[in-house]
């Protein structure tokens, strides 16, 4: 090798042969990619996986590392095809797969310390990188499990790099437990002042750049469309919505609907949104009164702009706005855990006036669709010509004839709701929805489509309302003199128990082969520790933590008296800490005889006579005796204990050493 | 050792700003301190702690996830580089402790020719009951890592390289650990006042043996040798081809068979007798001229300007006159 050649790389420790320190490292970045991994596509996935599995079987067989032009292709190949997953290089999901695959391909030349330590930082990193996408309450243990192994890994390395300059490494004889019994030990050291800073580190009040963007994650929950089969997919979804906390009496069970999205247009099989109910803002917002419903929820990551709330909301959140159609819409998408506190009034008529241009969208039917929907709706309307009546005879024809509430609905043909109606008659919320919604339009009664969420089990414990995905529901909005925009649920007309006791108990089928009664009653208890991990941890932030500081009386801290708070801290826990850390143990502590030994060792040496190494009890004992004449005595004495406790084959009682040593005291000499 | 890792410290000891500060801490050590009496404790007023290259990196990454986490109120992210950045913290402890305590009881050096690596053992004691990982010596020629055990001494060699005869002075070194992790080092300097002797080169080819001279009035030698010398009781040891095994069965003891090398084989190395001009040359050749004699046992006087040992045999006698060659002028 040329001079020139020598970077610091080539300079770094080999490790060829480390095999155990290397494996460590291997086993970091599998752990911090395992849930990364999870969530690729297949190709991707096994892109990731070979270089390691390559790695693994490299290091215990000794293989040469390959040529590079294999490393640049495949570094090439990586590149492209993640570009073409994921349609470009950029976005959260793109570059955490970037960051996985380059360092999986990363192991194919990491044949030195340092390259060891990149991918064992850069694992750590990836670590943090899965909380961008979850933080639900399995992550700290993920993110403890990546740290231990990290820390083993390190520890070795570093083990490699200081005996790189003796022929071998000693092997160090401690058992797998123990590495990692270590690193536990330190982690838990360092806990303390972990949670010191965590809480006590000022939080930034607005992000100083973008909040991560949109992203087109496949994350289920209600989306701005609803054709047949949408809502009942969620169905099979027990992950949660939302939590909700009321701070006033909670309204009862059948009254719980949550709104989100609201449709207005039709073609025929899909509903979506109107232009106008999605960005012009509610003329008129309802008081707050004391019969009011005042809670607080907490809404998970759904990657969409929908906040939900019962109606009618008195006023919306920061960063939210309340449309013409009283949705809930935050600016951003809602990509991290958010938590916001609601105030609805339940009593307020929504548009006693419906202009025109409204009641024309609310009226607006795909034309020749659904012929004997419309011939019979148009003979009812001339049979019953009031609204309400109408209404009412609608539902009750829904009670009466053979309609069922049930999964997997046959398909519709293109006369969706005529095939509904008079032949399959079998259909989930938004089946009832849409056709009870079709069918008030063709009697001329301006109707619209509300999706969200309905009901919600109670955990008495924890007093709040957990909201899955599969409370989604689907319901109908009818404009009437009068009363303005009012809720009718068809739903509820063909099984009542979907209102009362929510859907799964509505639906008698088993959703899926582990849908057991007792697991789901296990989820909705150990969900209520996810809510308290998410309260405390999750959602701490910049106004948490200014309340948490009023709450104790230490009102207006600013950063500066944050910062001296946690030094203060800090200080403290130095004092408990650091006197465990440095304590230094004198020779062979475990050895009793030897302890108190050692204690007549140290007044020697007080007074002046410091014994050397080479020197017996005999021979220690003569030579101080020339040195302390009048405590010549005792000195024999006491070695002459020594040598019986240590040689004698009946020794006597220690405790006759033990006050023998108390009872010297040469003092200090000068 | 490897030449290539000694390169690969000259280069580490010669990059600029780490260089400076390794310079400026040895000045200020000089300074404060100077070379150490041993035994030598080392205490917290000896220790610095700073953190490696890696430690730098650690931190940048750290720095950057955090402030990530707190840009998007990650809390996640923000407890996890919490934590590793308090791991981080607490193993400059770790690596204070596992330094401080240790007691450098001594170093010693056996004499080396010029142009062989002068070793210098410097043996480092463990007082305490606690084990003590991964220590290394580092001069700016070589390195040396041990584990102590708890209540042991170790043993670490530092190499020197010779380039001329006299006095070597031990390089000034630095005991140090990046125990546990390698974010962190800590570290002492140690100016040792140390020497080891460094005798002449042996010149490759030197002329023939001067055997002339006064080799008659020396004692006869007694030990191995040609001509027998006599009998003498038999200590264990001696070869036994040497035994007298007739004499021996006469009495009740073993008796060996004594020889002797005869006077005349003596050879006197004379400075004045040589004819070569470079002083250095001759002492090069006079190195070379006793360990030939030592080798093949011909006792050897040696007279210098300045000094003169009469004609002996053996190692002592050997480094005797070895130590007047290398501190010749000096």
């Amino acid at each position: 090798m040329t001079p020139k050649r020598l970077t610091k790389a080539a300079l770094s420790p080999s490790l060829s042969g480390e095999n155990k320190s290397m494996l460590w490292v291997i086993a970091t970045l599998s752990v911090a990619a395992l849930p990364q991994l999870a969530l690729m596509p297949l190709h991707l996935a096994t892109a990731c996986t070979l270089p390691v599995l390559w790695r693994i079987f490299a290091q215990l067989k000794q293989w040469q590392p390959l040529p590079s032009w294999i490393r640049f292709t495949a570094v090439g190949l990586a590149l492209v095809s993640l570009a073409i997953s994921y349609g470009g290089l950029f976005g959260r999901r793109a570059s955490v797969s970037l960051l996985t695959i380059m360092l999986a391909l990363k192991l194919l030349e990491c044949h030195r310390v340092r390259d060891a330590r990149l991918v064992v930082s850069f694992s750590f990193f990836l670590c943090t990188t899965q909380f961008l996408f979850t933080q639900g309450l399995i992550m700290p243990l993920y993110g403890a499990i990546t740290v231990l192994i990290g820390l083993v890994a390190l520890a070795q390395l570093q083990r490699v790099e200081a005996f790189s300059c003796t022929a071998t490494t000693p092997k160090s004889s401690a058992p797998l437990m123990a590495e990692l019994g270590f690193s536990l030990r330190l982690l838990l050291l360092a806990l303390p002042v972990c949670i010191a800073f965590f809480v006590l580190f000022p939080r930034w009040g607005s992000p100083l750049w973008g909040v991560p963007e949109t992203t087109l994650d496949a994350r289920s929950g209600l989306s701005d469309s609803m054709s047949p089969g949408s809502i009942e997919n969620l169905f099979m979804d027990d992950s949660t919505a939302f939590r909700v906390e009321f701070n006033s009496t909670a309204p009862g069970q059948a009254e719980l609907y949550w709104r989100g999205p609201v449709f207005w247009r039709y073609d025929g099989r899909t509903w979506s949104s109107s232009f106008y109910g999605r960005n012009i803002v509610a003329p008129s917002l309802p008081e707050e009164t004391e019969t009011s419903w005042r809670y607080s929820v907490q809404l998970e990551p759904n990657e969409r702009n929908w906040l939900f709330a019962l109606d009618y909301p008195t006023a919306a959140p920061r960063d939210a706005r309340i449309t013409l159609d009283f949705q809930l819409l935050q600016r951003q998408p809602v990509t991290q855990l958010m938590q916001y506190s609601m105030t609805s009034n339940p009593n307020f008529i929504d548009s006693p006036e419906l202009q025109m241009t409204l009641r024309s969208m609310a009226l607006e039917l795909p034309p020749e669709l659904n012929p004997k929907t419309r011939e019979m709706m148009e003979q009812w309307r001339q049979e019953t010509p009031q609204d309400g009546p109408l209404i009412r005879r609608v539902l009750d024809w829904f009670n009466q004839e053979q309609f069922h509430y049930a999964l997997n609905a046959p398909l519709l043909g293109s006369q969706a709701i005529d095939s509904f109606l008079f032949n399959t008659r079998t259909g989930y919320c938004e089946h009832y929805a849409a056709a009870f919604t079709v069918m008030m339009r063709m009697a001329g009664i301006p109707a619209r489509i509300v999706t969200g969420y309905q009901g919600g089990w109670y955990n008495a414990a924890a007093n709040y309302f957990l909201i899955r995905q599969s409370d989604a529901h689907a319901w109908s909005e009818v404009w009437l003199e009068g009363s303005g925009w009012t809720r009718v649920d068809p739903t509820a007309a063909v099984s009542p128990l979907r209102v009362e006791r929510g859907s799964i108990d509505a639906i008698d089928q088993p959703r899926h082969m582990l849908d057991f009664i007792w697991i789901r009653s296990m989820r909705n208890s150990m969900d209520a520790m996810e809510k308290r991990w998410n309260t405390w941890v999750i959602d701490y932030n910049h106004q948490r933590q200014s309340k948490l500081f009023e709450g104790l009386g230490l009102d207006q801290m600013r950063p500066i008296g944050l910062i001296s708070l946690l030094f203060a801290i800090l200080a403290v826990l130095g004092l408990i800490l650091l006197p465990l850390l440095l304590r230094t143990r004198g020779p062979s502590s475990r050895d009793p005889l030897q302890h108190v030994w050692q204690k007549f060792l140290k007044r020697l040496k007080q007074a002046g006579y410091p014994a050397r190494p080479s020197q017996g009890a005999k021979e220690l004992a003569a030579a101080a005796a020339v040195e302390l004449p009048e405590q010549a005595e005792h000195i024999f004495h006491i070695s002459d204990l020594y040598n019986r406790f240590r040689y004698a084959s009946e020794p006597p009682a220690l405790q006759e050493l033990r006050q023998a040593v108390k009872k010297f005291k040469p003092g200090r000499s000068g | 050792m490897t030449s290539q890792a000694l390169t690969a410290d000259r280069i580490k000891s010669s990059t600029g700003l780490g260089a400076r500060f390794n310079h400026w801490i040895l000045e200020r050590v000089r300074q404060r301190r100077g070379s150490p009496t041993l035994p030598f404790t080392l205490e917290y007023r000896h220790i610095y702690v700073m953190p490696t290259m890696f430690g730098v990196w650690f931190g940048v990454l750290l720095a950057t996830t955090l402030i990530g986490g707190l840009n998007f109120n990650n809390n996640m992210a923000l407890l996890i580089g919490f934590l590793l950045a308090a791991i981080a913290q607490l193993t400059t402890l770790l690596a204070y402790r596992n330094l401080v305590g240790m007691e450098l009881s001594s170093v010693r050096a056996e004499a080396a020719f010029v142009g062989e690596t002068a070793h210098f053992r410097v043996y480092l004691r463990n007082p305490e009951a606690r084990h003590r990982f991964a220590l290394q010596l580092n001069s700016a020629f070589a390195s040396d890592t041990s584990d102590i055990e708890a209540n042991e001494t170790a043993v670490l060699m530092l190499k020197q390289k010779t380039t001329q005869r006299g006095w070597l002075e031990m390089q000034p070194f630095s005991i140090e650990n990046r125990f546990p992790l390698g974010m962190f080092r800590a570290w002492s300097v140690i100016i040792p006042a140390s020497k080891c002797l460094i005798y002449p080169r042996p010149n490759p080819n030197p002329p023939t043996l001067p055997r002339s001279g006064r080799g008659d009035e020396g004692m006869a030698r007694v030990g191995e040798g040609e001509h027998f010398h006599g009998l003498r009781k038999y200590r264990p040891g001696d070869a036994l081809r040497s035994i007298a095994w007739r004499a021996s069965a006469r009495h009740d003891n073993l008796f060996t068979r004594e020889y002797e090398s005869p006077q005349q084989e003596a050879c006197e190395l004379n400075w004045y007798l040589m004819k070569e001009n470079s002083v250095e040359e001759k002492l090069s050749i006079l190195t070379a001229w006793i360990l030939k004699a030592e080798r093949q046992l011909i006792p050897y006087s040696l007279e210098l300007p300045t000094d003169a040992l009469p004609a002996s045999l053996g190692p002592e006698h050997r480094d005797a006159c070895l130590k007047l060659l290398a501190l010749f002028g000096q």
